[in-house]
């Protein structure tokens, strides 16, 4: 009656560890409506709705006022849009991917080295299209209205560093996102509020350190130094923070029912 | 590289213990599934089923006790994972996933995927592939489920509560599709569910879990008419039960029935010779008597 051997044969597709960690890759990516689309089509409402701000305002000021209202374009904020969105990406990846790809018998380890991988190949996407638009931008002379979206100063002042500057960003939108997902998947909400109260005191412990030492004018410094480059390099420190702390987090982290 | 065993049992639970802060939800539960057998995981909700299982597939850690499933620990272990399919019941799914994202993704997983057999069982579960899971019906739910289980073809597969929300056709659906493709492809499964008169002709085996503990392992062939109930007169129910294991009594007036954990033919035969009146016991009565020992019959309500 018991029989000895196992009708479906076991291991009978070896699975190399690079396929085991591109299956979640393209898990990750699977519904492009969310990943690709609908980012997509949100960021050309925002040059659409930006167009016609810059529009009205061409089309009412004339001399002085017209140069200053689309000078200060340059400080729009338009395109941080892409970053939230990502950052929520972040999120969802653990929060709603993770638990799929455990029922899919993934391990933990695969998912999270197929996570970061696809964070890594989405911020190279849109880092390189953004870079593209703020060409484009730069060579319509701002859509031909004088406006900034993907000029704006905070991505720095050449193409080079935009593509940088945004490529760094969006990792680190991705990895803060999918940290305090983990945090979340580990230890429900208390982990979600423990982990912003460290991050808190952290915060408040330089701003302390800054003020009682009186340095504020040399902080200021040597921002303006490092410029928008600088800076977001230095985000490669909270996202490596964030990649070693919740992948240790994550390998023991079980999805609750 | 792999050296997984295929020689039976194909999962040994020994002492394994799980527990959330001060409850415990799996207490001390040892036992073995033998390869290319039907299982039934039964027991109350709350029981710890799903713990057992998602503690089986490596999704939880135990909190003592080994777990081998075809020789190896299931933790973080890629070459058992491979050949093991468990969608539970309250599968949580990437958010604005549809069907179609499902059963597009579920094939990277599975080795031994059958994607023309996925597709039979999409059209006959009726599966809208284009809306979203979060709009699926309850039973809609459980056939993803369902399907994925069959199609993944996995050499363990786990079904968690596949009958839930499921109409009357799809349930026959469920059943026919199982045994036919486990006769043909045989494989070990693991099924899990409160409603047990449901499967009890498909289980080869029966394990009954109750409070975190297994309260029964036997053969499904064993336990099938095993027990009988015996009624008539309270003194001749009292005679005949007197040294035997009753599992339920119930008396109105001068009449009282017992339910005896085993009456053999023998038996069967006297009683029918002191009067007394002898049925059968289905395996669903059989287990709410055991349990019931706990608290009443809200297994027997809930089916």
């Amino acid at each position: 009656m018991s029989a000895i051997t196992h009708g479906a044969t076991l291991g009978a597709h070896p699975v190399s560890a690079g396929h085991r960690v591109w299956r979640v890759v393209r898990l990750n990516l699977v519904n492009t409506r969310t990943v690709f689309v609908v980012p997509a089509i949100v960021m050309g409402s925002i040059l659409l709705v930006n167009a016609a701000i810059w529009y009205i305002i061409t089309a009412t000021t004339s001399g002085t006022d017209r140069v200053d209202a689309m000078t200060g374009t340059q400080y729009s904020g338009g395109s941080f849009y892409i970053f939230v969105f990502m950052l929520v990406i972040g999120v969802q990846v653990v929060t709603a991917t993770f638990p799929f790809a455990l029922g899919l018998s993934a391990t933990r380890r695969d998912f999270a080295l197929g996570s970061g991988l696809t964070f890594v190949l989405l911020a190279a996407v849109y880092s390189i299209a953004f870079a593209a638009l703020s060409l484009v931008e730069r060579a319509t002379g701002g859509w031909f209205l004088g406006g900034h979206l993907f000029t704006s100063l905070y991505f720095g002042a050449n193409v080079g560093q935009r593509l940088l500057v945004v490529f760094f960003g969006l990792l680190f939108c991705f990895f803060v996102g999918a940290m305090g997902g983990t945090l979340f998947m580990r230890w429900r909400a208390t982990g979600v509020m423990l982990g912003g109260a460290a991050l808190a005191v952290v915060v408040l412990g330089a701003l302390a350190a800054v003020s009682f030492s009186d340095s504020w004018g040399a902080v200021g410094r040597s921002l303006l130094a490092a410029g928008p480059l600088g800076i977001a390099t230095w985000l490669l420190v909270p996202i490596a923070v964030c990649s070693i702390a919740g992948f240790t987090v994550l390998r023991r982290a079980t999805p609750k029912s | 590289m792999t050296t997984l065993s295929s020689i039976a049992p194909a999962v040994t639970v020994d002492g394994l213990t799980r527990r959330f802060g001060s409850f415990t939800a799996v207490d001390d539960v040892s036992f073995d599934v033998s390869g290319n057998h039907i299982y039934g995981l039964l027991g109350r909700n709350g029981a710890g089923k799903t713990t057992i299982m998602q503690l089986l597939t490596g999704q939880d850690f135990a909190t003592s006790g080994s777990i081998s499933i075809f020789g190896e620990s299931p933790v973080e272990n890629a070459d058992v994972l491979r050949n093991v399919c468990f969608i539970k019941e309250s599968q949580r799914y990437p958010e604005d996933f549809t069907v179609a994202h499902v059963f597009r993704s579920a094939p990277w997983f599975f080795g031994n995927w059958d994607a023309a057999f996925a597709e039979r069982l999409i059209a006959d579960f009726r599966l809208p592939m284009s809306r979203r899971i979060k709009k699926l019906s309850r039973g809609q739910l459980s056939a993803v489920g369902v399907v994925i289980g069959l199609a993944s073809r996995a050499p363990l597969t786990f079904f968690d509560e596949p009958y839930l929300g499921l109409d009357a056709v799809a349930r026959q659906v469920f059943y026919d599709r199982l045994l036919a493709d486990f006769s043909e492809n045989p494989r070990t499964v693991i099924l899990s569910t409160h409603l047990i008169d449901e499967v009890a002709n498909v289980l080869d085996h029966v394990i009954v879990i109750d409070d975190g503990r297994v309260i029964m392992d036997a053969e499904a062939e064993a336990l099938r008419g095993a027990a009988g109930t015996v009624s008539g007169t309270r003194a001749a129910v009292d005679h005949f039960a007197e040294g035997r294991t009753v599992l339920h009594r119930d008396g109105l007036g001068g009449l009282a029935s017992a339910t005896l954990e085993t009456l053999t033919a023998a038996d069967r035969a006297a009683a029918a010779a002191a009067g007394l009146e002898v049925s059968s016991v289905s395996l669903q009565q059989l287990i709410v008597q055991k349990t019931a020992s706990t608290t009443t019959r809200e297994l027997e309500q809930s089916a």
